[in-house]
C-alpha cells in the first residue's frame, strides 16, 4: 500500500475549546484533567489515523465522544488546535479560503444529522445548491439535480419544500445534495440518527446500494454500534475525544483493544460480524476433502452448513482459491456458545 | 420724434412682455399651514390664486415657529401670517440669519393678549385693568389650579410668554395651556352656558369677536424691548412686565429665492393684502360653518373676486 | 456608605440590610423635609448641568464645521426622489414619472390579491375592504400621502436595520456599541426624534419619511441579529460544505434561513412607521395624521372618528399581512403552463386590467370626489353629543373628583418630595433588588435627570405615569383574570390586545377627548387606556403559562377556585405580570409625551415647546430624561422578575 492511497490523514489532531487554546502546549501526555485545570475542554485528543482511497471508515462513539468534532476537523468546518489534517497530501489547515472553497466544491460532500436543508428552497434547488455555488449554469445544474433526486428515489418530489417531506425523504435530499458535485470524499455525520428505526434500516440499505455504485472514500459517524458493524470497512471507536481502537469490525469484535471497546462488543452477536476466514487455519499441505464453504460469508450465514458438516476442518474458498481451513469446533463455540 | 416714439413703444413692449419671458419655475410653491383656521384658509386662498395663474402649489403643515427656519432655507416658500406678537421674535431672528425677507404688510391690525367675554366684566367690574383682574382672581379658580385663578393659554407651540407675564406682574394666576385653538372656543362656549367668568388667550382678527363680544385685558403698554430689557416697562427689574403690542403688524414673509424662481407669483404676493374683516370671514367659514379649509378658500375666492382679481393682473 | 460597601467584597453584604438602611435614610430626609437645607430639597440652580447647551454646541459643530448638513441633505434628497415617485403613483403629485395617480380600484384590487395570497379569503376581504372604505369615505388622498411615505421609509429602514444587524452579528464590538444605543433609542419618545430632523432636514413629507426611517430601524436591527443567531449550525455547515464563499453564505444561506425573524422585523418596522408617520404631522408630514391632528384641534369628533377608523383599519391590514408573510411557509405548486403555475399573478393582472378599464369608463372608479364621498360624521357627532350630554354629570363629577382628590394631591406630593430623598430611595430599591450594581444603575439613570434641571417636570411625568399605570393595573388585572378563565376567551382577549397594540398611539386620544374634553383627566384616561393593554395581555399569558400539573396538584389538594387563584396561580403569574407592568410603564411614558397635545405640564409640554423653537439640545435632554425614567423602571422590574422567576425555578419570563 503506497502513501498515494491515503486520502485523509490525521496527525496528532487536537481540538480544544476554551480561552485561546492555541497557546496550550499539547502533547500526547496531556490529560483531560490537565486541560480542565485551565478551563479548557478537549473534544478531540491526539487523534492520528489514515483513511484509504475507497475505504469506508465508521467513527463510532457515544455522544460527547468527539466524533462529530473530529469529522468537522476533517472537513475544516473547525480549525484544529494542534496537529494537522492532510487531504491527498495537502495540509488543509494551511489552505487559503478560496482554496478551501475550491476543495469543498470539487472534492467533498457532507450529510448532516438534521439534514441541514435550506427551508426556502425546493428539493431540487437544494440539490442544485452546491452546483449553483460553483457557478454552474442553470440548465445543467437542474438536470444534474434531477438525476440525483431520481438516484435517491425522489422522482416527482422535485418541487416540494423540505417541510413538505418526511424525515427519510429529507435525508435523501441531503444525500443527493452531498453527491451532486461528485465528491471523492463523502462525510456523513450521523445521517440516520434522526430517523425512526424502520426508516433507518431502509436508509442503510439505500446507502449501501449507493456506496456500491459510487466508489468513494467515506467517513461515516454514528453512535450506533450495529450500524457501524453493518456498514464499515474499518471502525474507529472514540471515547473522550481519543480513538480507543481503529480496526476492521471483525478484529474489533474478536480482539477488543481496551475494556471500553470490549464492553461495546459484549452484547453483539459476533456470528453476524465474524467471517469464516477469520477462524481459518492455513492449509499447510493438509488434504482438502469435499465441498468448500465461501470464505467471506459471516458465520451466521453459514451456520446451518457448519452445524450439518462433520469435518473438523472445513475448507474455505475465496475467489476460486482455497483460502484456509475453518476450525469447526471454534466456529460452533461461537455459534452455540462454548460447551458447558 | 419718431425715434422717441419707437423707443417708447419698444420699452412698452419689453415692459409688457417681461413677465412672459421671465417665466415661473414649474416646481411647486410650498405654502406652510399652521394650527389656526384663518391662516390655513388664507394659505389656500393664495395657493388657489397661484394655481389659477398656472403655478403648482403644495401645502405643508408646519410648526408655526419652526416655519421661519424652513422658509429661510427654502423648504417652504412663503408665510402669509407673520403675527408681530407671536412670531415677531422668530421672524426677526430668521431675517438676521438671512434667506427670508419681509414682502408686505397686511392692512389688518393684530392684537393678541389676555381676553375675556363681556359676561366676565359683569362679575368683575374693574376690568379691563389687569390689577382689577388680579383682585378677581378667586373667580377664575378651577380644580386644577387650586387657590389661584386659571388663565387659559393657547397651545404651547405658540410660545406665548404668559407665565413670564404672571411672574413679572405678580398675578395670582396659573397658566393652563389648551391643546388647540378649538379647545379655546370650546371653553368659551362651555363658560357661556352659565356665564362663568373666564379669561383666556385670544386675538384679533378672528371670528370669535363676532360670536362672543369681549375685550382685551389692559396690561402696561408694550414698549420695544420689554421682553428682553428689564429696564423697559413699569417694573425696573423685570422682563415681560407689559402687555403685547396693541396694534401689531401682520406681515407676509418669503424666501429670498422666490422672486427669481417664481417672479410672477412673487409680484402677485407683493400685492396681497387682507383686512381684519376678511381674515375673520375666512376663519368663520371653517370654525363656524364647518367647511374644509380648501373648500372654504374656494368659497371665499368666489365671493370676493373683486378683492383678489386685481392682484393677479 | 457607598465606599464602605464597595470596600468589602459585595457578596458578603446582606443585601436586604443595606437596602433597608438606604431606604431609612431616604425616609428620614422626607420626614425632616422642613429642616433640610434647600440644596437637598431641590438641586441649586448653580449645579444644574447645561447638557442642552453642550448638545447644541455639538450639533452646531456637526452642522456647520463638519458639514454634516450637506450629508444629511444629500441623504434626504435621495429619499425625496423616491418619495416623489410614490407620491406621483399613489396620489398624482406632479413629479416624475408623471403617470399617476393609479386608480383606487386598482390599488384596492392589488391589496385584496396580496391579502389572498398571504392569508386567504378573510385577509383578502379585509385588505380590499379597507381600501374601498378609504376611497368611498373620500380620504383617498390623505391615506395615499401617508402610504407613499411608508412605502419609501420601510425599505430604507429594513435595509439599514439589516445591515446594522449583520454588522452587530459579525463584530462583537459593533454589538456592544449598538446595544445601549438601541436600548435608549427604543425608549426615546417620538418627539425627541423629530427635533434634530427638523434642524437637519426641515419639515414636510421628506422630514416625515426620515424621522420615520430613524424611528423604525431599531427593531429591525434587533430582529435581524436574533434571526442570524438562530440559524441552525447544520444549515450553515451544509452551506459551507456546498462550497459557498462568505458572501454566498450570507446572502443565500444565513439571510434566507433567518427569513421568519427578519420578516417579523419587517412587520415591526411597518407598525412603527405607521405610528410615527401619523405623529410626524407635528413636523409637517401631510396625510391622515395631519388631517387627524387638524380635526382634533378643531374638536371635530365625527370626522376624526372617520379618520381614526381608517388608521386603525390600515394598521390591522398592514399588521396582518406582514405577519402572514412572515409566517407563510413555502408550498410547492404543480402545473404545466405558466398560467397554471402563476394562478394568483394571472388573476391579479386580470383585476388590474379590469380596474383600469373601470376607471377609464367612469371617473368614480379613478377618484372619488369630496362631493361624492360618504360621511357618517354628522350622525356620529349627534350620537356622541347626545351621549356626552347624557354622561356629562358623571364625567363632570369624575373629573372633579379625580382632579381634586386624586390628581392634584398626588401631584403635589410628588413635587413635595425632596430630590435627595427620591434619588436615595431609588438607589435603595435598586440595592434591594439587584445589589450594589443595580443601585449604581439606578443612580446612573436618576442623577442626570436631577442634574438636567428638569426635575419638577420629570416628577409630573412620573406622577402621571404612576397614576395611569396604577389605574391600568386596577382595570387590567381583573380583565386579564376574566380573560384567562378559559382557552377560547383567552385567545379572543389576546387577539383584541394584539390588535389594540398595533394602533398608533395617537388614535387613543380620539375617544378620551370625546369623553373628557381637553384636560388632565383626558390625559390620564388616554394614558391609562393605552397602558392597560399590555397588562391584560401579560396577566392572561402569566396565568396561561402556569404548568397544568401544578394547578392539578393544587386541585387534588382540595383548593377551591378562589384559593387556587390566590395561593397558586397569582403568585406564579406575578413575574410575568411584572413584565407586563414594565411594558405598561413604557407605553404610558410614550403616551404621556404625546398627550402634551391635549395640554400637560410635564416633560412632554416642554418637549413640544422645544420642537416649536427647534431647540435640539433641550429636546434631546428632555427625551433622555424620559428614556432614563423608562430604563430605570425597566431595569428594576425586569431584574426583579428575573430573580423571582429564578427563585420559583420556572423558565417562563
Amino acid at each position: 500500500m503506497t502513501t498515494n492511497d491515503v486520502v485523509i490523514s490525521c496527525k496528532h489532531v487536537w481540538k480544544v475549546f476554551g480561552d485561546r487554546p492555541e497557546r496550550l502546549n499539547l502533547t500526547p501526555a496531556t490529560t483531560l484533567d490537565d486541560l480542565r485545570a485551565t478551563n479548557h475542554i478537549a473534544a478531540v485528543r491526539d487523534v492520528s489515523l489514515e483513511i484509504l482511497r475507497g475505504e469506508m471508515l465508521v467513527v463510532m462513539g457515544l455522544s460527547g465522544s468527539g466524533k462529530s468534532t473530529l469529522v468537522r476537523c476533517l472537513a475544516r468546518l473547525l480549525d484544529v488546535t494542534s496537529g494537522a489534517v492532510e487531504v491527498e497530501g495537502r495540509d488543509i489547515g494551511k489552505l487559503s479560503e478560496p482554496e478551501l472553497i475550491e476543495l469543498r466544491r470539487k472534492k467533498m460532500g457532507m450529510v448532516f444529522q438534521s439534514f441541514g436543508l435550506l427551508p426556502h428552497r425546493t428539493a431540487l434547488e437544494n440539490v442544485a445548491f452546491p452546483l449553483e455555488m460553483r457557478g454552474q449554469d442553470r440548465a445543467s445544474r437542474i438536470a444534474r439535480a434531477r438525476d440525483m433526486l431520481a438516484l435517491v428515489g425522489l422522482k416527482g418530489r422535485e418541487g416540494y419544500f423540505p417541510r413538505e417531506l418526511s424525515g427519510g425523504q429529507q435525508q435523501r435530499v441531503g444525500i443527493a445534495r452531498s453527491l451532486a458535485v461528485e465528491p471523492d470524499i463523502w462525510f456523513l455525520d450521523e445521517p440516520f440518527s434522526a430517523l425512526d428505526p424502520l426508516i433507518r434500516r431502509e436508509m442503510q440499505d439505500e446507502f449501501l446500494r449507493l456506496k456500491g455504485m459510487l466508489a468513494k472514500t467515506v467517513v461515516f459517524i454514528t453512535h450506533d454500534f450495529d450500524e457501524a458493524l453493518r456498514l464499515a470497512d474499518r471502525i474507529a471507536i472514540m471515547k473522550d475525544g481519543a480513538v480507543e481502537q481503529i480496526d476492521t469490525p471483525e478484529r474489533i469484535v474478536m480482539a477488543p483493544a481496551t475494556p471500553y471497546v470490549a464492553k461495546f462488543t459484549e452484547a453483539i452477536d459476533r456470528t453476524r460480524v465474524v467471517h469464516a476466514l477469520a477462524l481459518a487455519q492455513p492449509v499447510e499441505g493438509r488434504v482438502i476433502e469435499g465441498e468448500p464453504l465461501p470464505a467471506n460469508e459471516t458465520l451466521h450465514a453459514l451456520a446451518r452448513r457448519i452445524v450439518g458438516d462433520s469435518r473438523p476442518l472445513i475448507p474455505l474458498v475465496h475467489k476460486g482459491q482455497i483460502a484456509g481451513l475453518l476450525d469447526r469446533k471454534a466456529a460452533l463455540d461461537l455459534l452455540l456458545g462454548p460447551v458447558a | 420724434m419718431q425715434k422717441l416714439t419707437s423707443l417708447l413703444l419698444g420699452a412698452a413692449v419689453i415692459a409688457l412682455s417681461a413677465p412672459v419671458w421671465a417665466e415661473d419655475s414649474s416646481d411647486p410653491i410650498v405654502i406652510p399651514t399652521h394650527n389656526w383656521s384663518s391662516q390655513i384658509v388664507m394659505s389656500n386662498v393664495v395657493g388657489q390664486m397661484f394655481e389659477g395663474m398656472g403655478n403648482s402649489v403644495e401645502y405643508v403643515s408646519t410648526d408655526s415657529q419652526a416655519v421661519y427656519e424652513a422658509v429661510r432655507l427654502g423648504d417652504a416658500t412663503l408665510e402669509l401670517e407673520v403675527w408681530e406678537g407671536a412670531f415677531g421674535k422668530s421672524f426677526r431672528a430668521a431675517v438676521e440669519k438671512g434667506g427670508i425677507h419681509d414682502v408686505t404688510t397686511h392692512a389688518a391690525i393684530t392684537r393678541e393678549d389676555w381676553w375675556y367675554p363681556m359676561w366676565t366684566k359683569e362679575a368683575c367690574p374693574g376690568l379691563p385693568d389687569y390689577k382689577a383682574l388680579n383682585e378677581c382672581a378667586a373667580m377664575f379658580v378651577t380644580p386644577e389650579t387650586g387657590d389661584k385663578g386659571r388663565f387659559l393659554g393657547g397651545p404651547v407651540d405658540w410660545l406665548k410668554h404668559d407665565q413670564e407675564k404672571v411672574d413679572a406682574l405678580g398675578m395670582n394666576f396659573v397658566v393652563v395651556n389648551a391643546g388647540s385653538a378649538a379647545a379655546l372656543w370650546a371653553e368659551i362656549a362651555a363658560a357661556e352656558k352659565d356665564k362663568t367668568p373666564i379669561v383666556l388667550f385670544n386675538w384679533t382678527p378672528n371670528f370669535a369677536e363676532a360670536v362672543w363680544p369681549g375685550e382685551f385685558v389692559e396690561f402696561p403698554t408694550w414698549e420695544e424691548g420689554c421682553d428682553v430689557d428689564p429696564a423697559k416697562g413699569p417694573l425696573p427689574d423685570k422682563v415681560f412686565d407689559c402687555g403685547n403690542p396693541a396694534n401689531g403688524y401682520l406681515k407676509i414673509a418669503a424666501w429670498d429665492g422666490m422672486k427669481d424662481k417664481w417672479p410672477t407669483a412673487y409680484t402677485t404676493l407683493q400685492k396681497v393684502n387682507f383686512t381684519n374683516a376678511q381674515i375673520a370671514e375666512m376663519a368663520k367659514l371653517v370654525d363656524v360653518d364647518g367647511m374644509e379649509p380648501e373648500d372654504a378658500a374656494t368659497a371665499w375666492l368666489e365671493a370676493n373676486e373683486a378683492v383678489w382679481k386685481p392682484w393677479t393682473e | 456608605m457607598m465606599t464602605a460597601a464597595l470596600g468589602k467584597p459585595p457578596f458578603q453584604l446582606d443585601q436586604r440590610r443595606v437596602a433597608q438602611a438606604i431606604l431609612l435614610a431616604a425616609l428620614v430626609l422626607v420626614a425632616f423635609r422642613g429642616a433640610l437645607p434647600a440644596g437637598l430639597v431641590r438641586l441649586p440652580e448653580a449645579m444644574v448641568v447645561p447638557f442642552a447647551d453642550w448638545i447644541n454646541a455639538a450639533f452646531a459643530f456637526a452642522q456647520d464645521d463638519l458639514g454634516l448638513m450637506s450629508l444629511t441633505r444629500a441623504f434626504s434628497d435621495a429619499v425625496e426622489l423616491c418619495l416623489d415617485v410614490t407620491a406621483n403613483l399613489l396620489y398624482g403629485k406632479s413629479r416624475w414619472p408623471n403617470v399617476g395617480p393609479i386608480p383606487w380600484v386598482v390599488i384596492a384590487a392589488t391589496a385584496g390579491m396580496a391579502g389572498y395570497a398571504l392569508g386567504g379569503l378573510r385577509l383578502a376581504l379585509l385588505a380590499a375592504g379597507t381600501f374601498v372604505w378609504i376611497a368611498v369615505m373620500g380620504q383617498w388622498k390623505w391615506a395615499m400621502e401617508t402610504l407613499s411615505v411608508i412605502v419609501v421609509s420601510v425599505p430604507f429602514s429594513v435595509i439599514f436595520g439589516l445591515l446594522m444587524g449583520v454588522l452587530a452579528w459579525r463584530y462583537r464590538l459593533a454589538e456592544r456599541i449598538l446595544n445601549p444605543i438601541l436600548n435608549i433609542a427604543q425608549s426615546l419618545p417620538h418627539f425627541a426624534y423629530m427635533i434634530p430632523v427638523v434642524v437637519f432636514i426641515g419639515v414636510g413629507p421628506k422630514a416625515g419619511a426620515i424621522v420615520t426611517i430613524i424611528f423604525s430601524v431599531p427593531p429591525m436591527i434587533r430582529m435581524s441579529l436574533l434571526g442570524l443567531r438562530a440559524v441552525s449550525p447544520e444549515i450553515i455547515e451544509s452551506g459551507k460544505m456546498s462550497g459557498t464563499t462568505r458572501w454566498q453564505l450570507m446572502t443565500r444561506v444565513r439571510l434566507p434561513a433567518a427569513r421568519t425573524e427578519i420578516l417579523i422585523g419587517v412587520n415591526q418596522v411597518i407598525m412603527q412607521s405607521l405610528a410615527m408617520v401619523v405623529l410626524a404631522s407635528f413636523i409637517g408630514m401631510p396625510g391622515l395624521g395631519q388631517k387627524l391632528l387638524q380635526l382634533l384641534q378643531a374638536l371635530k369628533i365625527g370626522l376624526s372618528v372617520e379618520i381614526g377608523i381608517t388608521i386603525v383599519l390600515l394598521a390591522i391590514v398592514l399588521d396582518r399581512m406582514s405577519k402572514a408573510w412572515a409566517m407563510k411557509q413555502p408550498e410547492h405548486v404543480e402545473g404545466e403552463t405558466w398560467v397554471q403555475r402563476h394562478r394568483l399573478l394571472t388573476i391579479w393582472l386580470g383585476l388590474v386590467a379590469l380596474g383600469f378599464l373601470a376607471a377609464w369608463a367612469h371617473p368614480y372608479f379613478a377618484e372619488v370626489e369630496r362631493k361624492q364621498a360618504l360621511s357618517m360624521a354628522g350622525p356620529i357627532d349627534v350620537v356622541v353629543g347626545g351621549f356626552i350630554d347624557l354622561v356629562d354629570p358623571v364625567t363632570d363629577w369624575l373629573r372633579w373628583f379625580l382632579i381634586t382628590w386624586v390628581l392634584i394631591p398626588l401631584r403635589d406630593a410628588f413635587l413635595w418630595l425632596p430630590t435627595s430623598a427620591v434619588v436615595l430611595a431609588l438607589a435603595g430599591i435598586g440595592w434591594r433588588i439587584g445589589g450594589w450594581r443595580s443601585a449604581l444603575v439606578c443612580l446612573a439613570f436618576v442623577l442626570p435627570i436631577a442634574l438636567s434641571g428638569w426635575w419638577d417636570r420629570a416628577m409630573i411625568t412620573a406622577y402621571t405615569v404612576f397614576v395611569s399605570v396604577t389605574l391600568a393595573l386596577l382595570i387590567g388585572v381583573p380583565l386579564g383574570l376574566m380573560g384567562a378563565a378559559n382557552e377560547t376567551r383567552a385567545r379572543r382577549f389576546l387577539l383584541v390586545c394584539d390588535t389594540a397594540q398595533t394602533f398608533p398611539s395617537f388614535i387613543y386620544l380620539i375617544p378620551v377627548i370625546m369623553l373628557f374634553g381637553v384636560n388632565d383627566v383626558a390625559v390620564v384616561a388616554a394614558v391609562t387606556v393605552f397602558a392597560t393593554v399590555p397588562i391584560v395581555r401579560y396577566t392572561i399569558e402569566g396565568l396561561r403559562n402556569i404548568p397544568p400539573e401544578i394547578v392539578e396538584s393544587a386541585q387534588m389538594s382540595g383548593a377551591s377556585p378562589g384559593q387556587l387563584l390566590r395561593h397558586v396561580k397569582l403568585p406564579l403569574a406575578v413575574p410575568t405580570l411584572v413584565v407586563g407592568a414594565n411594558q405598561s410603564i413604557m407605553f404610558a411614558l410614550f403616551m404621556v409625551i404625546i398627550a402634551a397635545f391635549i395640554g400637560t405640564q410635564d416633560l412632554g409640554q416642554e418637549m413640544q415647546r422645544a420642537l416649536s423653537s427647534t431647540d435640539v439640545g433641550k429636546g434631546l435632554v428632555l427625551g433622555f430624561a424620559v428614556a432614563f425614567m423608562g430604563l430605570l423602571a425597566d431595569h428594576l422590574l425586569l431584574r426583579w422578575a428575573r430573580s423571582r422567576n429564578a427563585s420559583l425555578g420556572s423558565s417562563q419570563s
